[in-house]
């Protein structure tokens, strides 16, 4: 059971480490990451890469639709902005992949202010059908600014490098990914201990009530759209440095789809939920092949048969939540949280 | 079939004297000697799973033929497949599983996406040899994908294939008019640039370009273009049926005596069950006899019997289970020359021995011996639909570019 968690002072009570055992089971779960490589095959450190570049994403996306309530439907298209960066940086400049990660995020944001324009006059399903035309506009300009892009067939270019040193393998990726993760989402969870950050939740909640409050509709919601870019082209340029290729194919409107999924399964406007809801999203079909590997010594042609059932299965899954749980995976988090709060007691 | 076979095996070693009899009547699978692995990220959900699973059953009768006949030098063949809804991540996702799990040797690769995306690891880890789904022309490049290549022609040979057979037809002095339709896709845009240039070569004329989305259904406008420069040919590529059957229909209706063509993947039974009488007179270009086809061979042979034996009820086998099977085939060879030059089974190596593929007799997969060049097979058929008959019939002589 929790006790002596009492807080006298509001900065006690916005302290992002509220309690020793707080701090202790992050500590935990940050050592437990650390050594993750060293124990895990190549497989299972490739899932962690890719959980890590969509945990960025996703928490990019939950800070636009999430804490804003501005729906998009661009991710994939500033997540290919920033892949582009990086692939045209590595192309033409030595400049250490820092540098041109923040150059990928400066740039999606830059494209990201301007299709957030439209939601100084659109808000809902008309904001998404926006941000879905900016999607198709991007994948035209990769496919078509040849000089720049490559065009169709894309680019390939060096891997990532600082300092002499060489960050080719999923082992060396995987910690630049989690460093990259972790000051994401610690910039995310400070930045809604500020002025900034509480703006987007009052627009969130009532805009015009916000803007008699005295905030900028204009200033904040582009403020959310370039932040929520930004992280989406940090997320594009790892995406980018892990597989070294980049085509307009790389970024379909059903990545974009995915991470308005792993935002709603994980729980909106919940950072943990961007968490859960990306690893959700990536892990799951991963998972539910387990299914199929199990029946394949008894039935040989399960694989056959099975593949599609798991699409199946894993679309009834986001249903499930959706319906028995519309806060999302953070809120199940939240409930046997508070369970071990209280243990031994039930209330 | 390879249990069974041991299982057999130990019975009749119980009897003694015909034990020496079975050695010599079938070939045996030496136990000491490691399995040889073939790996594939196969597509058998998403929206390429309608080839995805033929090319899984090719690849299974293949394995289970060729372990039936002793497998490859003695050494068994195990086929470890996972799905991958035809997406890049869980493609990448399956190849290092079965890599991390299995070491295969040679690997089947389902998109173009996923070939690019896993070429860096492949050429740093070097022990794997991969082919697939794609003829990707960018495949072909040996210095950026030195152990990838392609069971067939690219799509660019394939267009070579096709403008060959447009000149072989033309009247002396005529020059030929085609339009090229395609779709706004990396697979769509493939073999353009390199086609417009071979077409202007041969002096055959590209009177129109046209661009569509896969799949699309209202193609209208674009019938209207083509209209207006009515040509010879129209070539499409880039899908599978529509919006192919579409601008048939259309031009049909206007009364144009325009003749079609596609590559690969709009070249299979689908246009002909879909379309019915209005497919008549298609032509694809083919670098495999259809299964149903008038031709035989060897391992033609082999094949149905292996098909009709695997699922008897299966009827007519797919262009995706005839390419599953020929890219095993191609692994077999290649792990096989390796093994007998003495050498490791390393990416290098088998690269090296799948140069050296010359005048090499396929038994009737491929209608002529057959030679890689440029890490692809250049070769194929311009076969055409005959709709009375529910089927392809050749109209050209194998084709084999230089």
């Amino acid at each position: 059971m929790r006790i002596g968690d009492a807080k006298e002072t509001y900065v006690a009570d916005e302290a992002i480490w509220t309690s020793p055992t707080q701090t202790f089971w992050f500590a935990l779960l940050m050592a437990v990451l650390l050594v993750f490589p060293f124990l895990a095959n190549s497989y299972l450190l490739y899932l962690g890469c890719l959980v890590g570049i969509a945990v960025i994403s996703t928490t990019g996306l939950n800070i636009l639709t999430g804490f804003t309530g501005l729906i998009s439907l661009g991710q994939a298209g500033f997540m290919g902005v920033g892949a582009y960066t990086v692939a045209v940086m590595s192309t033409h400049t030595a400049l250490p992949f820092p540098l041109v990660l923040v150059l990928a995020g400066l740039a999606a944001a830059a494209v990201g202010i301007l299709v957030g324009l439209p939601s100084l006059r659109v808000k809902g399903l008309y904001l998404a059908i926006a941000t879905l035309a900016a999607s198709v506009f991007l994948h035209f300009i990769f496919a078509e600014w040849e000089s720049v892009t490559g065009g169709m067939e894309g680019m390939s270019f060096a891997p990532a490098h600082m300092f002499g040193f060489t960050f080719r393998s999923d082992f060396a990726m995987y910690f630049i990914i989690l460093s990259v993760a972790v000051l994401a989402l610690f910039a995310a969870r400070n930045l809604f201990r500020t002025r900034v950050g509480r703006a987007f939740i009052a627009i969130r909640d009532r805009d015009i009530s916000a803007e008699i409050l005295g905030i900028s509709l204009l200033k904040y919601k582009l403020m959310s759209f370039a932040l929520s870019s930004f992280y989406a082209g940090v997320a594009g340029g790892l995406f980018a440095y892990f597989y070294r290729v980049v085509t307009p194919e790389s970024f379909p409107l059903s990545m974009s789809i995915f991470y308005l999924a792993a935002v709603i399964v994980g729980g909106m406007g919940n950072l943990l939920g961007g968490v859960l809801g990306a690893a959700f999203m990536t892990l799951v079909p991963e998972a539910l092949k387990l299914l199929t590997s199990a029946l394949t010594p008894f039935f040989p042609n399960a694989p056959v048969f099975m593949s599609p059932m798991l699409e199946i299965i894993f679309g009834a899954l986001i249903v499930g939540f959706l319906i028995f749980e519309p806060h999302g995976l953070a809120e199940i988090w939240r409930r046997v949280r508070r369970f071990f709060h209280l243990w031994p007691f039930r209330n | 079939m390879f249990n069974s076979m041991m299982q057999q095996s130990r019975r009749i070693a119980g009897a003694g004297s015909l034990m020496a009899a079975l050695a010599f009547a079938t070939p045996a699978l030496a136990e000491d000697k490691e399995p040889i692995v073939f790996g594939g990220s196969i597509p058998l959900s998403g929206v390429f799973a309608f080839a995805g699973i033929h090319i899984h059953d090719g690849l299974t009768d293949y394995t289970s033929w060729i372990n039936s006949e002793g497998g490859i030098n003695g050494h068994e063949v195990e086929y470890v497949m996972e799905d991958t809804a035809y997406e890049v991540d869980r493609s990448v996702a399956a190849f290092k599983k079965i890599s991390g799990s299995d070491k295969p040797a040679v690997y089947y690769g389902d998109s173009t996406g996923f070939m690019k995306a896993i070429a860096s690891e492949l050429n740093n880890q070097g022990n794997t040899l991969m082919s697939g789904a794609s003829f990707a022309t960018a495949l072909t490049d040996n210095e950026k994908y030195p152990f990838q290549f392609i069971p067939g022609p690219n799509y660019s040979q394939m267009f070579g294939i096709i403008l060959e057979y447009i000149n072989s037809e033309a009247a002396e002095g005529d020059t030929p008019t085609v339009a090229f339709v395609y779709s706004d896709t990396e697979f769509g845009k493939d073999p353009i640039e390199n086609g417009k240039a071979r077409a202007a070569e041969m002096g055959i004329e590209v009177v129109e370009e046209i661009v569509t989305k896969p799949g699309s259904v209202d193609v209208s406008a674009e019938v209207l273009k083509l209209r207006r420069v009515r040509p010879d040919y129209v070539v499409f590529h880039g899908y599978v049926l529509s919006p192919i059957n579409e601008f048939m229909v259309q031009m049909r209706q206007m009364g144009l005596d325009t003749k079609f063509m596609g590559t690969f993947w709009s070249s299979d039974k689908l246009i002909v069950d879909k379309m019915g009488e209005d497919a008549d007179g298609y032509m694809g270009v083919m670098p495999y006899n259809y299964y149903d086809s008038d031709e035989s061979g060897p391992m033609l042979d082999a094949l149905r019997a292996q098909a009709e034996k695997s699922d008897p009820e299966a009827g007519y086998r797919p262009t995706g289970y005839m390419q599953g099977w020929f890219n095993a085939m191609v692994w077999t060879e290649v792990i096989k020359r390796t093994l007998d030059a003495d050498k490791e089974l390393t990416a290098e190596n088998m690269a090296a021995s799948l140069a050296s593929i010359e005048d090499w007799d396929t038994g009737g997969i491929i209608g002529i011996p057959v030679t890689v060049h440029d890490m692809s097979f250049p070769v194929g058929r311009i076969w055409r639909v005959n709709a009375a008959e529910g089927k392809y019939e050749p109209v050209s002589e194998w084709i084999h570019l230089d």
